[in-house]
């Protein structure tokens, strides 16, 4: 691409973002108290009538108004949600949002950098806090992200950041907390003959991860490496715990050969997007492996499967006791994240256990839990407020969100330019 | 007196060619005696001498004599057939090869072939085989050896490849071989070798003849151009035509395009007809079928098996009974060796054939009279009748017995031979004498070579070696295990052998055998019996899962209790009835009641019209994109509606009944929409909307100007969205002259491209357009106006919203996605308040899916107009129904719930807008297509079927089959707007 070119693109990049430049909210000052609505706490429960109080950008109270003993609150921001529902802030895990802002201009994608295993590479420098994308996202309640890279056998390192931010470094809410990894497929796809054929360099793809991470291990435990490697300094955490890995299956034999890959390595994993988790949910409870599960509005799998299959594994991986929870595909498409906890309801997952599986059961697979993922006293204040029923599109209206206790900016691009155009036209 | 008449009018042969050396001109004047002689697939005269002379059959007569100065051929105990004739095949014809190089990943707009040929490269109606003809020994022994003497052959390459040739498989000079020189005119739906872009899609190959059909008539009244390929074409459309298809509903699609054209095709199938038997009966074609039945699936991992879906499970299974289906519906078969991967297979997969239904006598017609006949040529061929080329094989047994064997091949009179005729061993016991010693000695049956051994001294039993050439035998033994051997000499005659060999010591000693008898025959019995009909499981409409064993009917059903949204003035109705009597909505009130129906209560429940979804991809076959050009106006994507599409179903398990399918958005004159209606499992035909306007598609933006193709594609214009302009502007403009040229009377070229364009100028074909930008959409719009129509819909129309006043003053609708944006530059003001925006300025407005995903709940999609814009909820339901088919000039029929309207309705759990919903019953014109009740007998009928053909191909399996890995198709194409590949290969 010409230099002229994305001088030219660059300018728009711009000129799009000044159009609704907003400025992070500052650190929580006022102490907020918010009563009346029912709060679903993320972990299961629901609290109607409510009272949450965010001091400091933590929640020092939640619960039953009848459980509140302190009565004086001068100085505090009241904010009465009699009426509406709250909500933990969403997380959108293993995503790219902040990676790539138009999906078609390669310019503006940042998440698939050049060879296959790359774990050393950190999507959090490319997270663009400045994306017209985000703002877009944040409205729908989506509050903390998983950015992670993708592409190749190892795609590189994720971060979980906070999406009101100036800068990446003010967005890291967990830095560098894991590495994602591509398993092996055992079939693969031709457009021509519209058909699979057996992937037939598994066994040898197989062989070279773990060669990789054999090795890696074994560079971990050298107290001096000759020559210091930074693909291997990059695994080192996953050995004693410090970071995770994330591996990316699809089906039943992947997920099974990922989990027993990961048993003798000693590794604790994640499955990504776990397709097929429902056909293994047992060995998946049996090792404690969670699952980041691929988008619930998704087609089957195949021609003869349920037709609502994916509408219904959220709530067989919640029947069968495994640890889940939502993501969406993409990075624009995550202000529909809540909707894919929505789609499940009606298909056996309980309401409460949706919401879970949006706030604190995400929170506990990224490891931030302690921090966030629930409305409970000493949590970062991650909350928002919603007209209605978040989880159900026609009522979904996000009024309020808290990041860290300091309110967010709940405006974008988008309804700049609705506001624009009603104007012309009541003209 | 027979024999004056065959000779007469050829006293003796004449050649062109001189010889070297003295000339051998043999008669070949053979008298064939004792054997049954099967004269045509049906008739036999046991006992019959078969006369031949010069290469033609003179008579067949029982206990005839043999005439002097005939050689006569002893044949008792043999039969003869007819030699077979294979009308599909390539023997002898050159490799197809591309014409000169394609471009390096840029588009090729025209044919490479020089000369005053056809514009489309893939148009090679020029081609006449026999020109070509060289006889390949081995391909044609190949063939002989299973009984086969006549071929039709074709170069196959190309949508029009020419002509074929009938020949003979011997092996003499082509001049002596070729029975017919043009044999059939042969299409097909794939390009070949052209590396030409256009067509890239099936609808474009369709389209392309269609115009070639018009084109053809056009040549003969004009001087203004000489075209050898249109030259070419015309010349043999009075020959058969024989076009070859990519399964059963390619061949609905080509006996639809012939029917056009009075053609009726000879449809060279892919083996799968029975799975849409009537359909394909009602084509009136005659059909060549292959025999390379699939083999079964590996399924012992019960994960990997599940990459195999059940129609693949069951055309594994029924795939054999093809043949037999076929002939015994009425339909004229013809078979075929090509596909085979060994020709050596021909027999034993006939056999299967006949297994699974297929009756003897239709084999052999299938294979002599039929493909005689089709090719004009049942005069010469098919049969051994008196004056017909002296054609047939050998076999020592019925040729149908699992252990026959073909011993000659004669073609024109000249035997090929393949196992000697005498070299038939009498099967049976034999007393073997090797000086004093006296062994029981068994030749008993094998396929391939007859097994021989001894009962020993001591009883246990000995194999023996033996080899033979002509009458000379050799056979070698141990007495004793592991001890010397004896080795023996002679001459088979009969049932008798002698000579002399060396025992066991080395001494010489004379020896012979004598038959005694038949061996016993237990063995053989049993085998028999495991050779009984399988039983296979039923047919499903459509054959795949989630198919039907009996097709829906319309039921007069009353819906009681319901929250009825009507869309029209009532509004949203509590506690309220509707009775669907005939496929329409008879009644809609309270308290109704009607005796002798069927009574769904809704209580809790909402009733809404079917979902119309106005941009769909789905139930396309390859492609949805005829790409290659910047207007492909003349593609229609009726003809290529793929009813299989498991979408469909799963579809009307969100509700949807109506689905416009819309050509993609690579070019700025797309092609013909489809309308359709999710009736699953009828036929592509009987899904489409009776008496719906016509579509076309038109895209602007990104897209047709291949901004996001990569940097190979900047040579089709246009490359800018000025460029764009300029397009509607020259298309529209030459349509005005078209169709002043057509009003003048003069003659003129029917121009299907121009047809369509002229249709939108005339208002009778209206546009949907691809669209982004607002400069763009104002610019189609100020077009339109100026050559005076208006564009109907808007699709995607992303910026809709700032031309939202324009655009209502235009008349112009707007489809839109609810939410989508960020994934182009385009795109990049797109808002989600586009459609409420649109609403409040008066557009049409509808939510579309573009996604075969998303269609599934669209009713969600609605509801985001809800959520960013605050349409009401009624409002924002007819956003994918009422709006939709108002947009598609359906409201009359469909979109509203209201006396004498379609029965197209979804009954819903739960509010329809609401994420809890789901759709409990679908309804399309009454019939009650999807329900949650059916749909979990399915699964069960589903699951228990598939366990079945598992171990049915595990079973077989473990007899020693064949199986190839679980691997397999897993979804039919999934479609967007901008999937642009070349599938016209």
């Amino acid at each position: 691409m010409k230099l002229s070119t994305l001088l030219y693109l660059f300018s728009f990049a711009l000129s799009g973002s000044t159009l609704c430049a907003q400025a992070p909210a500052p650190a929580q000052q006022q102490p907020v108290i918010i009563s009346g609505g029912a709060a679903h706490i993320g972990n299961g429960q629901v609290i109607e009538n409510s009272v949450l109080i965010l001091e400091e950008g933590r929640i020092t109270f939640a619960g039953g108004s009848g459980l509140l003993t302190r009565r004086d609150f001068t100085g505090f921001r009241r904010i009465d949600a009699t009426g509406k529902q709250i909500y933990p802030g969403l997380i959108a895990p293993a995503t790219n949002l902040g990676l790539v802002d138009i999906g078609a201009v390669r310019a503006t994608r940042d998440y698939n950098e050049v060879g296959s295993i790359n774990p050393n590479v950190r999507s959090i420098i490319a997270y663009n806090t400045d994306s017209p994308v985000i703002p877009t996202v944040r409205s729908q309640g989506v509050l903390l992200a998983q950015v992670a890279p993708q592409g190749g056998r190892v795609p590189g390192m994720s971060s979980v950041v906070q999406l009101d931010a100036w800068n990446w470094e003010d967005a890291a809410y967990s830095t560098d907390e894991g590495i994602f990894l591509n398993w092996p497929g055992l079939f693969s796809y031709s457009w021509r003959e519209q058909s699979f054929s057996k992937n037939e360099d598994y066994t040898k793809q197989v062989e070279e991860l773990r060669t990789f991470f054999t090795e890696a291990q074994a560079y971990a435990h050298r107290p001096e490496p000759v020559r210091s490697n930074l693909r291997f300094e990059a695994m080192k955490p996953l050995f004693n715990g410090e970071r995770r890995l994330y591996i990316e299956a699809q089906e039943s034999k992947q997920i099974v050969h990922a989990v027993q890959f990961a048993k003798e390595m000693g590794l604790s994993i994640v499955i990504v997007d776990g397709r097929d988790a429902w056909m293994v949910a047992e060995l998946l409870k049996e090792n404690s492996v969670p699952v980041i599960l691929r988008e619930t509005q998704n087609l089957p799998a195949r021609v003869d499967s349920d037709v609502d299959q994916p509408f219904k594994t959220p709530a067989q991986l919640q029947e069968a006791g495994v640890l889940f929870c939502f993501s969406s595909d993409g990075y624009w498409q995550q202000r529909n994240l809540a909707f894919q906890a929505g789609q499940a309801v009606p298909y056996g997952l309980s309401y409460e256990d949706a919401v879970a599986a949006l706030t604190s059961n995400t929170a506990r697979i990224l490891g931030i839990d302690n921090r966030t993922g629930s409305l409970e006293a000493g949590k970062d204040a991650n909350l928002i407020i919603c007209e209605g029923d978040l989880l159900d599109v026609r009522s979904s209206k996000v009024e309020m969100a808290f990041i860290q206790g300091r309110e967010v900016n709940l405006d974008n691009q988008q309804k700049a330019l609705y506001r624009k155009f009603k104007a012309k036209y009541e003209e | 007196m027979c024999l004056l008449m065959v000779l007469g009018g050829r006293a003796y042969a004449q050649e062109t060619f001189p010889f070297n050396g003295v000339e051998d001109h043999r008669e070949r004047y053979y008298a064939l005696t004792g054997g049954t002689v099967y004269t045509t697939y049906r008739q036999k005269v046991d006992n019959a001498t078969l006369l031949i002379r010069e290469g033609k059959v003179v008579s067949v007569i029982p206990g005839g004599p043999v005439p002097e100065g005939a050689v006569e051929v002893k044949l008792k105990g043999k039969i003869i057939y007819p030699a077979l004739i294979d009308l599909y095949a390539s023997y002898g014809m050159p490799e197809p090869k591309a014409e000169g190089k394609a471009p390096e990943q840029q588009p090729q707009m025209l044919s490479n072939k020089e000369g005053a040929y056809a514009w489309n490269e893939a148009l090679r109606p020029e081609f006449r085989a026999h020109e070509h003809f060289a006889p390949e020994e081995e391909a044609a022994k190949e063939y002989r050896q299973q009984g086969f003497a006549m071929v039709a052959t074709h170069r196959m390459d190309g949508i029009s490849r020419g002509t074929s040739t009938l020949v003979g498989l011997g092996d003499e000079r082509p001049h002596e071989m070729i029975a017919r020189e043009v044999a059939a005119h042969h299409l097909s739906f794939r390009k070949g070798t052209s590396t030409q872009s256009y067509p890239n899609s099936l609808m474009g190959i369709i389209a392309l003849l269609r115009q070639t059909y018009y084109d053809g008539q056009w040549y003969n009244s004009q001087d203004e151009e000489v075209n050898l390929s249109l030259e070419a074409w015309n010349a043999i459309q009075g020959v058969p035509q024989v076009f070859e298809v990519g399964g059963r509903l390619e061949a609905l699609r080509a006996a639809r395009l012939g029917r056009e054209f009075g053609k009726t095709y000879i449809i060279k199938g892919e083996g799968d007809e029975y799975q849409r038997l009537e359909a394909m009966k009602a084509t009136g074609s005659a059909f060549i079928v292959p025999l390379n039945f699939p083999v079964a699936y590996d399924v012992e991992d019960p994960y990997d098996a599940l990459q195999v879906n059940l129609e693949q499970m069951k055309h594994w299974e029924m795939a054999p009974a093809n043949p037999g289906r076929l002939a015994a519906a009425g339909i004229e078969i013809a078979l075929t060796a090509e596909g085979l991967e060994d020709k050596k297979d021909f027999w034993s997969n006939l056999r299967k054939a006949v297994l699974y239904g297929l009756s003897e006598e239709a084999a052999l017609k299938a294979l002599t009279d039929t493909p005689a006949r089709l090719m004009g040529a049942g005069e010469q061929l098919g049969s051994l009748e008196a004056g017909k080329w002296a054609n047939f094989f050998i076999t020592d047994r019925r040729v149908f017995d699992k252990d026959s064997r073909i011993l000659h091949t004669w073609i024109k009179g000249k035997a090929y031979v393949h196992e000697a005729l005498d070299e038939n061993y009498v099967l049976g016991l034999y007393e073997l004498k090797v000086g004093d010693t006296s062994y029981q000695l068994t030749l008993s049956k094998e396929a391939a070579k007859p097994k021989m051994e001894i009962q020993g001294v001591d009883t246990a039993t000995i194999k023996v070696e033996y080899s033979r050439e002509a009458a000379l035998v050799t056979l070698s033994f141990s007495p004793e295990k592991d001890g010397n051997k004896v080795r023996l000499s002679g001459l088979v005659k009969g049932g008798e052998w002698s000579g002399k060999g060396q025992d066991e010591n080395g001494q010489w000693v004379a020896w012979s055998a004598a038959y005694t008898g038949e061996a016993s025959q237990e063995d053989e019995e049993k085998e028999e019996d495991e050779e009984e009909q399988p039983e296979l499981g039923p047919v499903i409409y459509p054959f795949t899962a989630y198919g039907w064993t009996e097709r829906p009917g319309a039921e007069t059903v009353l819906i009681k209790n319901a929250t009825v949204w009507t869309n029209e003035a009532a509004g949203i109705l509590q506690n309220t009835d509707v009775l669907v009597q005939d496929g329409k909505i008879a009644q809609v009130g309270a308290g109704l009641t009607v005796r002798g129906v069927t009574v769904i209560d809704a209580t809790g429940k909402h009733l809404t019209p079917g979902i119309i979804d106005e941009h769909s991809h789905i139930a396309v076959s390859r492609s949805v994109n005829e790409g290659s050009q910047a207007s492909s106006a003349e593609v229609r994507i009726g003809d290529v509606v793929n009813s299989e599409d498991i979408n469909i179903y799963r579809q009307l398990s969100g509700g949807v009944t109506t689905s416009q399918l819309l050509h993609g958005s690579a070019n700025p004159i797309g092609g013909q929409s489809a309308l359709i209606k999710l009736r699953w499992g009828y036929a592509p035909e009987e899904m489409k909307f009776e008496g719906a306007d016509g579509f076309i598609k038109f895209a602007l933006g990104e897209n047709v100007k291949q901004s996001n193709w990569g940097d190979d594609n900047t040579i089709r214009f246009p490359q800018t969205r000025m460029g764009v302009e300029q397009v509607y502007v020259d298309h529209f403009t030459r349509a005005r002259q078209y169709g002043k040229l057509k009003e003048s009377g003069q003659p003129y070229r029917k121009d299907l491209e121009m047809e369509a364009l002229l249709e939108i100028l005339e208002r009778r074909r209206f546009i949907t357009c691809h669209s982004y930008r607002q400069s763009e959409i104002n610019m189609l719009m100020k077009v339109a106006e100026q050559f005076g129509f208006r564009v109907n819909t808007f699709t995607h129309i992303l910026e809709g919203y700032k031309v939202a006043d324009k655009m209502a003053a235009h008349g112009a609708g707007g489809s839109s996605f609810s939410d989508w944006w960020a994934y182009k530059y385009e795109v990049m003001e797109a808002i989600p308040y586009n459609g409420a925006l649109m609403h409040e300025q008066g557009v049409t407005v509808a939510f579309n899916s573009d996604d075969a995903e998303m269609a599934r709940r669209l009713n969600q999609e609605a509801a985001k107009a809800v959520l960013f814009g605050d349409v009401s909820e009624e409002d924002a339901l007819k956003f994918v129904t009422l709006n939709p088919a108002k947009l598609l000039h359906i409201d009359n029929r469909v979109g509203s719930i209201k006396v004498g309207k379609d029965a197209d309705l979804v009954i819903w759990s739960d509010h329809p807008l609401s994420m809890y919903a789901m759709a409990e019953k679908t309804f399309v014109d009454g019939i009650l297509f999807f329900s949650r009740e059916e749909d979990q007998k399915k699964r069960e009928a589903i699951a228990a079927e598939r366990q079945r053909l598992v171990q049915k191909m595990l079973a077989g399996k473990e007899k020693g089959e064949k199986t190839k890995p679980a691997t397999g198709t897993q979804q039919y194409e999934q479609y967007h707007c901008d999937d642009n590949e070349d599938e016209a290969k």
